[in-house]
């Protein structure tokens, strides 16, 4: 049950063949390549003069400038007027003095000519624009389809010395050796999270700068989110790197997807319902609400309290007190036989199992499976198939007959 | 002996033998009923009074006992009579318990009975500074099984509960209680660093989640000039709260022989005591660090 797509880390021998290691332009060895990433890491300061680095854009500086202004112009287009002098704060690339000669009641258009000016004068780069790009879906996650992959070790591995530096170097070593051109970004967060984006190009193209992929990956955890990319072909390399700059052993895709990646990382790390009985409880376990309300008048009676009452005991026991994890789906493929209580069917006869996919959506799937019973629209308890959504961190379930 | 059911069905006051044993025989079953009701009633009469005397003598006890509770309390001293439990004693006992079990979490390794089992909660502490506690909830079923936790995700809780849970469960709460025991003490010691020793450092302080791994640039005092050191601390065992490996550079070229000792001295200090000690020594210290510190 489960789709699984599984990279394991293959043999030594064929690790140069898969890495594609390119002719001439890496070859001077680890050297090079620590120097490379010395040029591109310097993301903060902006770099003023035209940087002599491995990837080869000395003197063409101008022409870049065209890309990569329209690049920021289309990233701040995106941002709300409300947030735009929030996120130019924290991208921290134009000056105080700069910000506080701009005028942000202009129209959106105007404020962009005005901004882009002030990048080119700081000669903006491309891991600056990169930079804004990621703040930018920072904070607009849920805008992003987010996967989520779990790593594993080997069994009886060494307890992980992880060092975060050493993992950022190693992946952009990684995937700049297989593919020339690609663009990596990377910003620390709290909770020791790192999110990372890579814009993708080939040996003989520049990296798209429009089509990225993110992932947030926490440190010491086995758990990776990648935001769901349009280029399918580029996911392999992206396992590899992972596995391998985080000194893990495979990765596997789980069956868990979902826009809204804060619910996402609750449920892999069962951060909701963390109400535990002890003795030092401060506020009452028993939190019957029962939808009952206790100040209605005492004339009425409610013939059926006792089930009410049952169905809430129930409902609490299975989904917990606390606030549930936001999905907006699950999906249930299901290859069984048609069951049916006619005799005569002509589904029941066949032999072949039916194929039909049913998928449940809601703007919140698992508060709403909760208030099915109590509402009275299902049977307390629920099929084990809905409430073991976030238990088993799934909700793509693919069913068969046993 | 069955009553003619065709009497009196006309009506008619019929005259005759029969008619005349059928009255008498109505008359004997109203009797009868008559009788049962008395004897219903005289019942009930009997079971009320009963009911009654029995009420009255409650309410001459609740009143007695009530007589005895402020006589006793209008007499300050202990004057009670031995073997009644007076409602303020059951009180005082009862938060006596309440917070003898409430205290439990200070011995590091306590738990509450629930519906289903028992949560666990595990209390940690660091030289006498009590830090977070971390829940295991568990199902007593026949394979026992942890309901839910709040164990962080990189102390190996799978590992343990594989090899231990259903054989030794005294051993997984122990080894469990080690680890983050040990977690907790590593992270307090790089707290304290960031927190209380923040001028000693030159740079941020380098640590991962689990705080096996702290890497930092600090600089101390030595006859008015500072020599800044590169330091890193790995713990390598995840059990314990003191490096299993220190490696400082000092990091400026070249350093001169008393720079050496220093790095040496500093190297042993930092695989002896934990972290914030060592920097309290650096700050009682100041210009002039101790050798004969050096344990």
């Amino acid at each position: 049950m489960g789709g699984v797509e599984s990279l394991q880390r293959p043999p030594p021998g064929l690790l140069r063949l898969w890495l594609r290691i390119p002719n001439g332009s890496c070859g001077a060895g680890p050297a090079a390549a620590g120097r490379a990433i010395g040029g591109f890491e310097g993301a903060a300061g902006g770099n003023r003069s035209p940087r002599r680095d491995a990837a080869g854009y000395v003197g063409r500086v101008k022409e870049m400038d065209e890309t990569i202004a329209e690049f920021i112009r289309r990233t701040i287009l995106k941002i709300p007027m409300t947030e735009i002098m929030e996120v130019l704060k924290t991208w921290d690339f134009l000056s105080e003095s700069q910000l506080q000669s701009t005028n942000f009641r202009q129209r959106k258009e105007v404020l962009i000519q005005d901004l882009i000016r002030l990048c080119e004068e700081k000669h903006a780069s491309l891991n600056d624009a990169a930079l804004l790009d990621l703040l930018y879906t920072q904070r607009h996650r849920h805008r992003k389809i987010w996967d989520v992959f779990q790593m594993s070790k080997e069994p009886g591995e060494d307890s992980d010395l992880f060092d975060m530096e050493q993992f950022k170097s190693s992946f952009k070593r990684i995937l700049q050796r297989a593919l020339k051109n690609v663009t990596v970004s990377f910003r620390d967060t709290e909770e020791n999270a790192v999110w990372i984006r890579i814009a993708w190009g080939t040996q003989y193209k520049k990296p798209n700068q429009y089509k990225p992929t993110y992932v947030v990956y926490y440190s010491q955890s086995p758990y990776v989110f990648i935001s769901s990319s349009l280029l399918k072909s580029t996911l392999p390399l992206l396992g590899q790197a992972l596995i391998v700059a985080s000194k893990h052993h495979q990765i596997v895709k789980m069956d868990l997807r979902s826009h809204y990646l804060d619910s996402l990382k609750a449920i892999v790390f069962k951060q909701y319902n963390q109400t535990f009985e002890t003795h030092n409880y401060t506020t009452p376990l028993q939190e019957r609400s029962l939808g009952l309300d206790i100040n209605m008048d005492s004339r009425i009676i409610h013939e059926n309290r006792i089930e009410k009452e049952q169905v809430q005991r129930v409902t609490q026991e299975t989904f917990g007190y606390c606030p549930l994890p936001r999905l907006e789906f699950a999906q249930y493929k299901l290859e069984t036989k048609f069951k049916s209580d006619l005799n005569q069917s002509v589904l029941a006869d066949r032999e072949e199992p039916l194929r039909c996919l049913v998928k449940f959506s809601s703007p919140n799937l698992l508060e709403a499976l909760k208030s099915l019973a109590p509402a009275g629209i299902a049977d307390a308890p629920l099929s084990p198939l809905l409430t073991c959504i976030p238990n088993k961190k799934m909700n793509y379930f693919k069913i068969r007959d046993k | 002996m069955e009553p003619a059911r065709a009497a009196c069905r006309g009506g008619e006051p019929r005259t005759g033998v029969l008619a005349h044993l059928e009255r008498l025989e109505a008359e004997a079953i109203r009797s009868r009923k008559q009788l049962e009701q008395q004897a219903e009633e005289s019942a009930l009469e009997s079971k009320i009074n009963k009911l009654r005397s029995l009420r009255d003598q409650l309410r001459a006890d609740v009143k007695r006992r009530q007589a005895t509770i402020e006589a006793s309390t209008a007499n300050s001293e202990p004057n009670r009579m031995a073997g009644i439990d007076e409602p303020e004693d059951l009180q005082r006992k009862q938060e006596n318990m309440k917070g003898i079990l409430q205290a439990y979490h200070f011995t590091g390794l306590s738990g509450k009975l629930t519906s289903r089992g028992v949560c666990v909660c595990i209390s940690t502490a660091f030289e006498g500074n009590l830090l977070d506690s971390y829940f295991v909830d568990l199902v007593i079923q026949k394979p026992l099984r942890i309901h839910h936790h709040s164990v962080p995700v990189f102390i190996p809780l799978e590992e343990l509960s594989a090899k231990y849970l259903q054989t030794d469960i005294q051993h997984f709460l122990f080894s469990l209680s080690e680890y983050l025991n040990a977690y907790s003490g590593r992270r307090y010691q790089a707290d304290q660093l960031q927190s209380e020793f923040a001028d000693f450092l030159a740079g941020p302080l380098q640590r991962n989640p689990l705080c096996n791994l702290l890497a930092f640039t600090y600089k101390v005092e030595l006859k008015s000039q500072s020599f800044p050191f590169c330091a890193r601390l790995m713990y390598k065992d995840i059990t314990v709260t003191l490096p299993t490996d220190v490696a400082v550079t000092c990091q400026a070229g070249e350093p001169s022989t008393s720079q050496e000792e220093q790095r040496v001295a500093h190297e042993n200090l930092f695989r002896s005591k934990p972290l914030h000690q060592v920097f309290a020594l650096f700050a009682k210290k100041g210009e002039k660090l101790d050798m004969s510190l050096i344990s």
